[in-house]
């Protein structure tokens, strides 16, 4: 009788860890509507910061908010674009319709990403998970992210050859690449 | 004299030893690693704790009589007449049992969420995350995160407990889980050792289950 018990709530833990996610689908929905802003928002950060980084006076504390903001949504819209990659490369047939978007997105994307962040947009002027020393090395970073833009051009060539199999042969590069900048430049989420 | 305390006599069994040691250790490990930029290794470390819990599992129906759950999960009355001071065993105290049981499955609710998981910036994906959407994935590694919180406030109670233990009812519990062996009250039943080769079966089992979860469970 007791072991009945125990198995049972033994066996609604593991029922609670695999049942629980599918409820808070619908929850997600919202959560997930400015990813649709991220690309028009990157394109925003881009221009308007482009190039100023290193000669310009910071910008405005309301100015620099603003692209804190866009560069966080770009960012998400970047990792939105990876999970799908990944899970449309996991599918059977992969669609390559579906992966051509994502790389599409993360190639041009990734030639931004240097211009989103100008001096004045740090962890000292409001909340970013961008380090310090973005600015303090930044020549290491600056490489770090044309690393980036070329294993992001890469894939994107493979996928408009339309071969999910090449594309699959470079995922690994992006992905290092991500993790290559994001490691040292990057701070802990809070 | 018949009514002395029999020093030295086994406690825990070898398996039960180890699973709590390993588990410990993948807990403190599993944490280090997601904080330190490897992801991987903490999928890894996870899936490790996975097999250990599938083995405790067996291994608390079929194994040494302290480490069997028919032993140690009792009913209220049981936990009452322990904290008034009426009960005499080996193994888990009434309390102390709702503390493992407790851990047990805050540990497993974890694990389970850490296998549907996928990370931030989708690059890692737990075993089963490709079984749920990817916003799915998203809100369970957010709860996977907070649910640590639990397991956290469980270890340091278990912690407070053998403190306590130590400080004023001048009872070693740590030293009993390394050598397996502890001082015997009167009347009360030494341990009735497991087989060695059921302890592997369970641990088998427990790989297979493991490397089953880690193929994606197929064929769902």
């Amino acid at each position: 009788m007791r072991i009945a018990i125990l198995a049972a709530s033994t066996a609604a833990a593991f029922l609670g860890g695999c049942g629980g996610p599918e409820t808070s689908q619908a929850n997600n929905a919202q959560a997930n509507i400015s990813d649709s802003a991220s690309p028009a928002a990157a394109a925003n950060a881009s221009t308007t910061t482009n190039g100023m980084a290193m000669i310009a006076a910071a910008p405005s504390k309301d100015r620099a908010l603003k692209i804190m903001h866009d560069r966080h949504e770009a960012m998400e819209g970047l990792g939105k674009a990876m999970k799908t990659l990944h899970r449309a490369l996991d599918s059977s047939p992969p669609d390559i319709n579906v992966i051509r978007a994502q790389t599409a997105l993360m190639a041009s994307a990734a030639a931004k990403i240097p211009s989103w962040v100008p001096a004045g947009t740090g962890p000292d002027v409001g909340k970013t998970r961008a380090k310090p020393e973005i600015w303090t090395q930044h020549d290491l970073f600056v490489r770090k992210a044309k690393d980036y833009l070329a294993a992001a051009q890469a894939i994107d060539a493979a996928a408009r050859t339309g071969d999910a199999n090449k594309v699959m042969a470079l995922h690994e590069d992006v992905d290092k690449a991500c993790k290559a900048c994001h490691d040292p430049f990057r701070a802990r989420e809070h | 004299m018949s009514s002395g305390a029999r020093a030295n006599q086994p406690v825990w069994d070898l398996p039960v030893r180890l699973f709590h040691w390993l588990l410990a250790a993948l807990i403190a490990f599993s944490w280090w690693s997601v904080h330190n930029h490897h992801t991987d290794w903490h999928i890894w470390s996870g899936c490790a704790i996975l097999t250990l819990l599938v083995f405790r599992l067996l291994w608390g129906f079929v194994g040494s009589s302290t480490a069997r759950f028919a032993s140690f999960v009792r009913g209220p009355r049981t936990v009452v007449d322990y904290l008034r001071g009426r009960w005499t065993g080996l193994g888990h105290t009434p309390l102390g049992a709702l503390s493992v049981i407790a851990l047990l499955v805050a540990i497993s609710v974890q694990v389970g969420l850490g296998l549907f998981a996928e990370d931030e910036d989708g690059i890692y994906m737990g075993p089963l995350s490709r079984l749920v959407s990817s916003d799915t994935s998203d809100k369970v590694r957010d709860i996977h995160e907070l649910w640590f919180n639990v397991i956290l406030g469980l270890i340091v109670m278990h912690l407070l407990a053998i403190l306590y233990f130590r400080l004023f009812r001048r009872q070693k519990l740590t030293w009993p889980m390394i050598t397996g062996r502890a001082a015997l009250e009167p009347g009360v039943h030494p341990m009735r050792p497991g087989k060695w080769w059921v302890a592997l079966i369970c641990l088998l089992i427990g790989l297979g289950i493991t490397r089953w979860v880690i193929a994606g469970a197929p064929p769902f």
